[in-house]
């Protein structure tokens, strides 16, 4: 369950950075000017648990930001949140993969920052690398895997994380067809187990099949809110306009 | 979110492993670099300072090699905490865990290093023929103190570094004053009277020298003053948190 209410955040972008001395200390001189970004304006939003919410919106209209606050990983301007239950973001393929060390060592770190024990990933390792298809790559360092492999491998792991709430941005950008599909199960059987899910895509297809409820977001508000279809029509419209 | 506060202990003992992964893959010599930067700095020191000097402190290696290894704990572990953030940007900007356990997993990496350290001087103490006498476990004592110095002073560089760049090399700076500033190299005795009390405002000057006592004089510090350490241990360790957790809500923002 999500409660968010009023949920503002700006980011204020200096037009030129300070972080010497040197130039905080010149800077002291000439007054600094920022650009005030407005993520989020006063957003509010119920997630019920179970719902397949998907967001969408433009780049920049705020579905990261929202994302990043929910996980904890930006805190509000103003505004409440409130989670009921384990989160597991899968905010960017890899999350935490260090390139220098293998795929082994990266499922045991990834497996423990994403909530689970020693002995749940042991229990679940083999799961993972058939899933991922990585079995004769496993002792390979992370940074000699393409792209595709750290997605699958990623997606993998996260898929053993017994969380409650999954918050899924733009996953599916990389990766093949067949990992695509893999994806689309994964989902079929989260939607079966009741998992409550946000789901930031740009593919219209997917919404339209997984979510209950779809969010349009503009410029860190919501534009719009309802069915699949209507809300991408809507999102269309303003695309073209 | 419950579980979370249980499971930091796991996530640290994940970043550990991954931490003496990182460090040392790449190096034929691995591991042995960390160890042996400490005693050959040991080693230098000895020999100019006993051998060319001819210091009159009696014990004196087992006199400096205390003082460097504590000295060099104290170095590499806020030294390179103080890089958790930006070394680690990935885990911070993409994932929530408790920030504070990327500090204490670093620091903890750099204690295990110094207890490794601290075998070999168990070695150089038997070779001197002394042996460290049931006070010695007071040591454990300011083992744990010089932990949660080391601790709470990473806290407030890592979370200062974001915003400063310059604070690396201002802490190093400080850091090579403070070495000399420490009573590592040169007894407490050629230093006049009335700088007593500047060197003690140092916790790690007292550790250093109650560490000499029990292991070299067999003497325990008194109650008073391993009371003002603790004091001190606390103060500083306290207020490093505290800083820390006003910055950490902007850390994934400010990488």
């Amino acid at each position: 369950m999500i409660q968010v209410k009023n949920l503002s955040k700006e980011f204020l972008i200096p037009h030129q950075r300070r972080d010497t001395l040197k130039e905080g200390f010149i800077g002291l001189f000439k007054k600094s000017t920022y650009e005030r970004f407005k993520a989020l304006n006063n957003l509010s939003l119920q997630v019920a648990p179970g719902e397949f919410i998907g967001i969408i919106g433009k780049n920049g209209s705020g579905k990261s930001t929202l994302l990043k606050i929910l996980s904890g990983i930006y805190q509000p301007d103003s505004g409440s949140v409130e989670v009921k239950g384990e989160i597991a973001p899968f905010l960017e393929l890899g999350i935490g993969f260090q390139p220098e060390l293998t795929a082994r060592e990266n499922i045991y770190l990834n497996g423990t920052l994403l909530g689970m024990t020693r002995k749940e990933i042991n229990q679940r390792f083999d799961s993972m690398v058939t899933f991922a298809g990585v079995e004769n790559f496993i002792d390979l360092k992370v940074k000699n895997y393409s792209s595709g492999m750290r997605a699958r491998l990623a997606f993998a792991i996260a898929r053993e994380a017994d969380a409650d709430i999954y918050l899924i941005d733009e996953v599916l950008a990389v990766g093949d067809e067949s990992f695509q599909q893999k994806c689309l199960e994964v989902f079929r059987d989260w939607k079966r187990k009741g998992k409550t899910i946000l789901f930031v895509s740009h593919n219209p297809g997917l919404i339209e099949e997984f979510c209950s409820r779809v969010i349009l977001l503009d410029q860190g508000r919501i534009l719009a809110e309802g069915k699949a279809k209507e809300v991408i029509e809507q999102y269309h419209k303003c695309n073209s306009l | 979110m419950t579980k979370k506060k249980n499971h930091n202990w796991h996530i640290i003992r994940e970043l550990v492993i991954s931490e003496f992964k990182l460090r040392y893959q790449n190096s034929y010599l691995g591991y042995f670099w960390t160890l042996v930067k400490p005693l050959l700095l040991f080693g230098v020191i000895y020999l100019v300072f006993s051998v060319f000097m001819q210091s009159p402190v009696e014990n004196y290696a087992i006199y400096l090699l205390l003082g460097v290894l504590v000295w060099n704990f104290f170095t590499e572990a806020t030294l390179i905490g103080m890089n958790t953030f930006i070394n680690k940007r990935d885990l911070v900007t993409k994932i929530y865990f408790s920030r504070a356990a990327l500090i204490i997993a670093s620091t903890i990496s750099s204690l295990i290093t110094l207890l490794l350290n601290f075998i070999i001087f168990l070695v150089f103490m038997a070779a001197a023929r002394i042996m460290p006498g049931p006070e010695a476990l007071f040591f454990l004592l300011y083992l744990a103190e010089m932990y949660f110095i080391a601790t709470g002073v990473t806290f407030i560089l890592a979370s200062l570094y974001i915003h400063f760049r310059d604070l690396q090399h201002i802490w190093e700076i400080l850091l090579q004053i403070g070495f000399w500033l420490t009573p590592i190299v040169y007894p407490m005795t050629i230093v006049p009277t009335i700088y007593h009390r500047y060197i003690y405002l140092n916790p790690l000057a007292r550790i250093i020298e109650y560490a000499r006592d029990i292991f070299i004089r067999h003497h325990i510090p008194s109650l008073y003053l391993n009371v003002v350490l603790l004091f001190m241990t606390t103060v500083i360790f306290f207020s490093g948190y505290f800083i820390f957790k006003t910055q950490e809500k902007k850390i994934a923002e400010n990488l």
